[in-house]
């Protein structure tokens, strides 16, 4: 059996894992980001009164909601496949099998839920007549392929070491949010001050944040340069994920 | 294509010793930077396979003797640490009671998971699903979550899916002890026509019967090396005096022997002396040899024995008994030679016990014990054969 048809084996275990119990099953995946989107978007407009610098056509609730989706699929993804190896130990001390196959399936699942999740949520940002650009919904989610192939190899590298040092999952815990302040998710780069703004570049999800914005909000454009550097980042890391994965993988049952 | 299925020559597993969480980090560095990993503790070494098609395998030995690391090895769960392995064919393996399943979900999800998790595709999946389930026999409790299944129930449902798969290799780890008398049977019985058909067994059971039951080979591990291997009966023998040598009570320190009045030079077996045992196919010659030193040069009276090795006496006889003596063969110095024709001892493990008595044969003083192996496959019970014949009344039964 191909390693693909394993995976998708293993996403419908882990699909089923996460809805095994609830009354609606899998309708939970488009509830949930909706029922969060509500009450986001009433703490930040009604609360903070949010505004979206610049453009008066734009809400603060999309401008939020594509960003925040995406992020949420890529730090789930991450965070969950940390554990990917060390949750299967058992499974892995008494059947061969290729272990990225763990990871893959770990980074799948996250992104097909948060997916569905953020196509739901276009669908209501269109239809409650938010602006929202239909023809970007296509390349939005051509979009998703780099975030799933940067995801899976900082994953892979997860992975790999926390069966190592466990503390690492913890650190994650920590550091993702930090990532994700430092990305304009719930603001706008020319909300920044001038001098930090090029800083912004660094953070390999602030391309992301804007570009899902760009395309079906039509705020702001995409950079065909950073388009390339975003893949290229990508890339680098899937590669780096798996020399590293292929390295450590003869030695996890020792220290599972 | 070659007939050899597993091959494995100079295979260790060592295990890392990790103790405290900075030994993890500094593990990993050394696995990152240099590829070598510092402490280890091995578990198994040097082992030496080769396995062809349609041979049958087992593998014995004590907790702890390395059986299912080398399992594991072999259906490439774990990574060898020296040396190399290689499987030329398909691997069906069962290395742990649930192998693979989840307690939450239901017999028939898990039966789909390990089937895909085997390599066996969705379409080949629902064909075989009701045989599958028909072996498992467990009724209703297919659709019930794994951890409400009995133990026995969880090995009907792993070992039902590895005889769906017919793969090239089976592979088990004493797994059928938990079964009920009728599963095991049928699990032995489909062992057997898989080995008739051609397939190739390795079986890790403490349990003999099975051992010599479907095995035409064994291996006996111990401390993590092979300490026999061969034809399963000889094996087998060899590996359950080994466990009454060691149940046997152990005998007394013999640092006074020097000073004795009468002590045991040497003792040879069949001409051959050491300290191993002596190996006899049943029915043999068996010449016992020994030389007995005598501190103020009297003649001694010699007794010679044979016990089991847990130490049950089968036989024992003296010089004195029958009225022959040693023969002196230097200063101090006497010899004796027993010789048993037609040994009729059953195959087993048993020991040969030399003892010098003083002239009057009254008082014992030293003992020195040779090992025995008696070799041979025969199924009778007990020690010794002894003579016998079936009386059969010819005008009752047709047979002549």
């Amino acid at each position: 059996m191909s390693v693909a048809a394993l995976t998708l084996r293993f996403v419908q275990r882990e699909l089923r894992n996460r809805f095994a119990g609830s009354f609606s099953g899998g309708l939970w995946a488009l509830f949930q980001p909706l029922l969060q989107l509500a009450v986001t978007s009433f703490v930040f407009v009604h609360v903070f009164n949010a505004r979206v610098p610049g453009s008066a056509g734009v809400g603060y609730v999309p401008f939020l909601a594509l960003a925040l989706w995406p992020w949420v699929a890529f730090a789930e993804a991450v965070l969950r496949s940390t554990t990917a190896i060390q949750d299967n130990a058992a499974l892995i001390g008494k059947v061969a099998l290729p272990r990225e196959v763990l990871v893959l399936a770990s980074v799948g699942t996250s992104f097909a839920i948060h997916i569905t999740g953020f196509l739901a949520i276009v669908m209501v940002l269109a239809l409650t007549g938010e602006g929202i650009h239909l023809g970007g919904v296509l390349p939005a989610l051509l979009l998703y392929f780099p975030l799933a192939a940067l995801a899976l190899g900082i994953a892979l590298i997860c992975a790999s070491i926390q069966v190592f040092v466990r503390d690492l999952v913890q650190a994650l815990g920590q550091l993702l949010p930090l990532l994700m302040f430092g990305a304009p998710v719930y603001y706008d780069r020319m909300q920044l001050p001038e001098r930090f703004r090029a800083w912004l570049d660094l953070n390999p999800f602030t391309f992301y944040a804007e570009s899902f914005r760009a395309l079906l909000l039509d705020y702001g454009t995409i950079d065909v340069r950073q388009l390339g550097i975003a893949v290229l980042v990508a890339v680098v890391a899937l590669l780096i994920g798996h020399w590293l994965f292929r390295r450590l993988d003869p030695h996890f049952e020792d220290f599972l | 294509m070659s007939n050899v299925l597993v091959e494995a020559r100079g295979l260790g597993k060592a295990y890392p010793k990790v103790h405290r969480s900075s030994d993890r980090l500094r593990a990993l560095g050394r696995l990152l930077f240099t590829g070598t990993d510092g402490d280890r503790i091995s578990v198994l070494r040097d082992v030496d396979l080769h396995i062809r098609r349609g041979e049958s395998l087992a593998l014995i030995g004590e907790n702890g003797a390395g059986k299912s690391t080398l399992l594991k090895l072999i259906t490439g769960v774990l990574t060898p640490s020296a040396g190399h392995v290689k499987v030329h064919g398909e691997i069906g393996a069962l290395l742990e009671l649930g192998a693979g399943f989840h307690p939450e979900y239901s017999g028939r999800d898990n039966v789909v998971m390990s089937a895909a998790l085997h390599g066996l595709s969705g379409a080949e999946l629902q064909q075989r699903l009701p045989e599958i389930i028909a072996f498992a026999d467990i009724g209703d409790y297919i659709d019930e979550p794994v951890k409400h299944y009995s133990s026995g129930m969880v090995v009907r449902l792993g070992f039902a899916v590895i005889a769906a798969l017919k793969p090239d290799l089976l592979v088990t780890d004493e797994v059928l002890a938990v079964g009920d008398e009728s599963f095991q049977k049928k699990c032995v019985q489909w062992m057997k026509d898989y080995l008739d058909g051609g397939g190739t067994l390795i079986l890790v059971s403490h349990s003999m019967y099975h051992v010599q039951k479907l095995c035409r080979h064994a291996c006996w591990l111990q401390g993590g090396a092979i300490a026999m291997s061969g034809d399963v009966f000889e094996v087998s023998q060899a590996y359950l005096a080994y466990h009454e040598r060691k149940s046997a009570p152990t005998r007394e320190s013999q640092a006074a022997r020097g000073s004795l009045e009468f002590s045991v030079l040497d003792v040879s077996l069949n001409g051959m002396p050491g300290e191993s045992p002596l190996m006899l196919d049943s029915g043999a010659t068996l010449q016992v040899r020994a030389r007995i030193y005598s501190r103020d040069g009297r003649v001694p009276c010699l007794a010679i024995g044979i016990a089991r090795s847990d130490g049950t006496p089968v036989y024992g006889v003296s010089t004195d008994m029958d009225d022959c003596a040693p023969q002196r063969s230097a200063d101090n110095e006497y010899a004796s030679e027993l010789e048993f024709s037609d040994l009729a001892l059953l195959p087993g493990s048993y020991t040969v016990r030399v003892h010098p008595l003083d002239s009057e044969g009254v008082r014992v003083f030293d003992t020195v014990e040779r090992g025995l192996i008696v070799r041979g496959a025969s199924r009778e019970f007990g020690l010794v054969r002894l003579a016998h014949r079936w009386k059969q009344d010819d005008s009752g039964s047709g047979v002549a």
